[in-house]
């Protein structure tokens, strides 16, 4: 009997300690935690000054990815229209952020630089056609808030 | 035999052999540009250099013939140095395009500069800037930054081909490939140049930008255009075909293609492609045209007995197909009334069919009715191969037109398609006339009149005689030389080999898998269709009225019978006679054996899913015979392949009449008042269409002789004409042609025109202004 209370004692002795502790959860999505500027998130296709992409469809981040989760398809540019910088272009770009395991590899293989990922984590779909994220969706990066 | 040290290992080679071959042969990899082994040394990259023992400098290993007792080193500061150098001088002016190159991933500048090259270059300098994506033609596109001038394809077209058509232009680092006068590249053969360049300089413009080596398949396959078979690569992506390349064999082919082959991989998307099963003008599903189509047979069974149901086979089919269909002719509906689609009468025994290496041999060719250049494109190639290695090699050429050409010049005698036999048998007659298997050859035909003196005649006959390896090629528009092949295999002492330049691309696998593939064969089938003892046709890729000469007899079978069951990939001319026309995978959709005309049995891969209700042969049989209540398919795998010849059909002499006849008399047919059609093939334009080749396809596909066509004020590039037959009047685009007789009208075999089918009776040619479409 004794050794029941002792024991409750202790334990409700240790809630009442860590009730006056600072918390280690955060009230989300009212609240988000910092992250490292280094994190990788959800990639995105970037365009230069002008306005043109960057992608010239190499297709080497789907080389390089271990995932195989990136699919390019490229193609001439369109004569006088001004999608690219140069004489080739990614019709589609497609990643499977199912697959992707965000090592950041296809970054890092891009010699134009137009793969980037961002910080943007929130990666959450009612289906699983609605993570493969295709070049239009790419190319206009959601903002963390 | 030379013996030699590289890289401290020992090798002996042949006298003349360079050290780049010699240390292939050890597997050692000397890096290289300029040299191309059926192209011969060169030097002029300076990528395989050498340090060669004794020798006071680095010397080109692709130049340097090997000698007794040299001792080479492939490796070494000295050799790094140098190969470094030579890289860092490359890639002064080249530009840093490798993400948007299509070479990218398979080029040998990165390979090399990667391997040998400095980590840097010390050029600061603007690089200069030169055409890009420049075109040779509507195939080939040029990228003068990138090239680095190592002349592999300026030489294969202008000493391997013999189409001067590229050259270097300027000096210096202004140095260029283009071509000559900055006219588009006509010849066949320009899509050789995208294999041959080592860089990425010379792209193929169907695939520009279509695929990366790492996101692509690469299937072994043959391709299906002209019998020649030639081993290729079929390039996929995402199930779609985007690049057809050649495939070198060792010792056997250097993967030359044809650009028929090589571009024309497009036909299986082409908006003409039969997709849908369609019965009675109605589309249905495959299931429920299958069952209809069972049930036909099954009714014309029960009404008119077994055998009362002919089989065609056409196309381009794996001969394992072949097989399937004629086991099901046999067990499922008991016919044995089958035939291939031929296009010409001639048939060609199996022992006396050559093979390449014939050709690599020759001393004398001789074309019988076809010109290589048109019709089996690559065996010009080899032809130019062995005149490169043999300049005494003989060219004749026997035909209706003038057969060699300034690539392969040689003798012609132009004589009437149907007295090509006579010719050889006079000539035999005049040169060796006390032979009695010539005697008995020519005993109709002595007194025939020729166009051809006699004492040239003699001189074929005898050279004919005296070749120490005679090969001849044959259209198999004249079946009587089958007799003149078969007596010169037994009045020659030396080897003689036939090889048949005429279709369906695999009537041997066919004819293996126990289809009866001569001309009398498909005759008599369409014969009795037509008299009513076949009630139902089932014609599985053959399109008799586009290929089978005598159309009257086509089209009265056609009607004749029931009904008309036909698998395509295109739709035929039998169109308004079919009943029901079946979707049916095409090469490249399944896999499976093509017999070449050499008799050489190769495998096709399949890359590709056949596109939307086509299914593959297997797939109609297996499905009707269960129809029919039966099993089928389940009998043990067929083999082409035989043990003791590898990959040729053997040839059983024994088993085939070798004895010639005598020549039937030809009957005088000439109507001087009309003009002579002769037809020819041409892979290029003829056969199953392509999207991509169409920019290369005249519209004036006719062809007539040079002075008429000025007579006709016909325009260099070509003209319409209206052309009066016998049934009515016809309006084709002519052009020009040196090769072609006076009087004579020229047309391809078998094209995309309707009209080719009724040419018939032409009385004369009118120039016409204005045509708006045809």
């Amino acid at each position: 009997m004794l050794d029941g209370i002792k024991a409750l004692a202790k334990g409700l002795g240790t809630t009442f300690k860590a009730l006056g502790e600072p918390r280690d959860t955060i009230e989300y999505p009212e609240k988000r935690r910092e992250y490292s500027p280094r994190f990788r998130g959800k990639h995105m296709l970037a365009k230069d000054a002008d306005g043109h992409e960057l992608c010239v469809g190499c297709g080497l981040c789907e080389a390089v990815c271990p995932a195989h989760a990136i699919r390019v398809v490229a193609a001439q540019a369109p004569e006088g229209s001004n999608v690219s910088w140069t004489n080739r272009y990614a019709v589609d770009y497609e990643v499977d952020l199912i697959r992707c395991i965000f090592c950041g590899m296809c970054e890092e293989a891009c010699p134009t630089n137009a793969v980037r990922l961002t910080p943007f984590n929130e990666l959450a779909a009612g289906d699983r056609l609605d993570m493969i994220a295709d070049k239009e969706e790419l190319l206009h990066p959601p903002v963390r808030k | 035999m030379i013996r030699l040290t590289i890289d401290d290992q020992e090798v002996s080679v042949p006298e003349g052999t360079t050290i780049v071959d010699a240390a292939a042969k050890l597997g050692i990899d000397v890096p290289i540009y300029c040299y191309h082994q059926s192209l011969g040394p060169l030097g002029a990259c300076r990528m395989c250099l050498v340090q060669v023992e004794k020798m006071p400098k680095l010397a080109t290993g692709c130049t340097t013939a090997v000698s007794e007792g040299m001792v080479v080193h492939t490796q070494g500061p000295e050799v790094e140095k140098g190969r470094k150098g030579v890289l860092e001088f490359l890639l002064i002016n080249h530009p840093l395009d490798c993400p948007v190159c299509d070479k990218g991933g398979e080029c040998y500048l990165q390979d090399y500069a990667f391997e040998y090259g400095p980590a840097k270059g010390r050029f600061q300098e603007p690089k200069i800037q030169k055409v890009k994506d420049g075109p040779i033609n509507e195939f080939v596109l040029i990228d003068q930054e990138r090239c680095v001038l190592c002349q592999r394809c300026v030489r294969f077209m202008s000493e391997y081909v013999g189409e001067e058509q590229l050259l270097l232009e300027g000096r210096g680092v202004e140095t260029v490939v283009t071509t000559v006068e900055h006219e588009p590249a006509t010849s066949q053969f320009t899509g050789n140049v995208i294999d041959l360049c080592p860089v990425g300089a010379l792209l193929s413009a169907p695939y520009n930008h279509k695929g990366r080596p790492w996101n692509i398949d690469r299937q072994t396959t043959i391709c299906p255009h002209c019998p020649v078979g030639c081993p290729s690569k079929m390039t996929t992506r995402e199930s779609h075909i985007i690049r057809m390349e050649g495939r070198p064999v060792p010792d056997r082919d250097w993967g030359w293609l044809c650009d028929r082959g090589r571009f024309g991989y497009d036909f299986g998307y082409h908006p003409l492609r039969v997709l849908d099963s369609t019965v009675q003008g109605k589309s249905l599903s495959s299931a429920q045209a299958m069952r209809d189509t069972a049930q036909w047979m099954k009714e014309t069974i029960r009404e008119h007995g077994f055998g009362s149901i002919g089989v065609v086979m056409g196309g381009h089919f794996t001969a394992e197909e072949a097989y399937w269909i004629k086991k099901f002719a046999e067990e499922v509906v008991h016919t044995s009334e089958m035939a291939t689609l031929r296009n010409v009468p001639g048939y060609l025994p199996i022992s006396l069919n050559g093979t390449f290496e014939d050709i690599d041999q020759t001393d004398t060719v001789v074309f019988v009715g076809v010109d290589p250049y048109e019709a089996v494109p690559v065996v010009h190639l080899k032809l130019r191969d062995r005149i490169r290695h043999f300049p005494g090699l003989r060219v004749i050429g026997v035909g209706p037109r003038k057969l060699t050409s300034g690539t392969l010049p040689g003798i012609d005698y132009q004589v009437l398609g149907e007295d090509e036999a006579v010719v050889f048998a006079q000539a035999l007659l005049l040169a060796k006339g006390d032979d009695p298997t010539v005697q008995m050859l020519g005993r109709n035909v002595a007194d025939y009149p020729l166009p051809v003196d006699s004492e040239t005649l003699k001189t074929l006959g005898e050279t004919l005689l005296n070749a120490t390896h005679l090969t001849m090629l044959w259209d198999g528009e004249n079946p009587e030389m089958e007799q003149i092949f078969k007596a010169l295999t037994i009045l020659r002492q030396g080897r003689t080999a036939v090889l048949p330049s005429f279709g369906p691309v695999n009537w041997r696998g066919y004819e293996k898998a126990g289809i009866p593939v001569r001309y009398e064969d498909l005759r008599n089938l369409l014969m009795k269709a037509r008299n009513g003892d076949i009630r139902m046709l089932v014609l599985w890729g053959a399109d008799l009225l586009r290929d089978f000469p005598d159309r009257d007899l086509a089209r009265e079978a056609l009607e004749a019978v029931d009904y008309v069951v036909s698998a395509q990939i295109r739709p035929p001319l039998d169109l308004p006679y079919t009943d029901a026309l079946l979707p049916v995978a095409a090469w490249g959709e399944v896999e499976g054996s093509y017999v070449n005309m050499e008799g050489r049995v190769a495998v096709a891969a399949a890359g590709v899913q056949p596109p939307a209700q086509s299914r593959p042969t297997k797939t109609y049989m297996v499905g009707w015979a269960r129809l029919f209540q039966q099993t089928f398919g389940v009998e043990a795998e067929w083999d082409l392949f035989e043990d003791i010849e590898g990959d040729l059909i053997p040839r059983n002499a024994d088993e085939e009449d070798m004895t010639p006849q005598p020549l039937k008399r030809p009957d005088p047919v000439e109507d001087p008042t009309q003009w002579r059609v002769i037809r020819g093939e041409l892979v290029l334009e003829n056969g199953i269409p392509s999207e991509i080749l169409e920019p290369r396809i005249s519209l004036f596909v006719g062809r007539i002789h040079p002075d008429e066509a000025q007579a006709l004020h016909i325009p260099a590039e070509g003209g319409y004409v209206d052309v009066e037959t016998s049934s009515g009047t016809i309006t084709i685009g002519v052009r020009a042609d040196e090769s072609i007789p006076e009087r004579t009208l020229w047309v391809p075999r078998s094209g995309h025109y309707e009209w080719i089918a009724s040419l018939n009776g032409v009385k004369q040619l009118k120039r016409r202004e204005e045509v708006k479409s045809l």
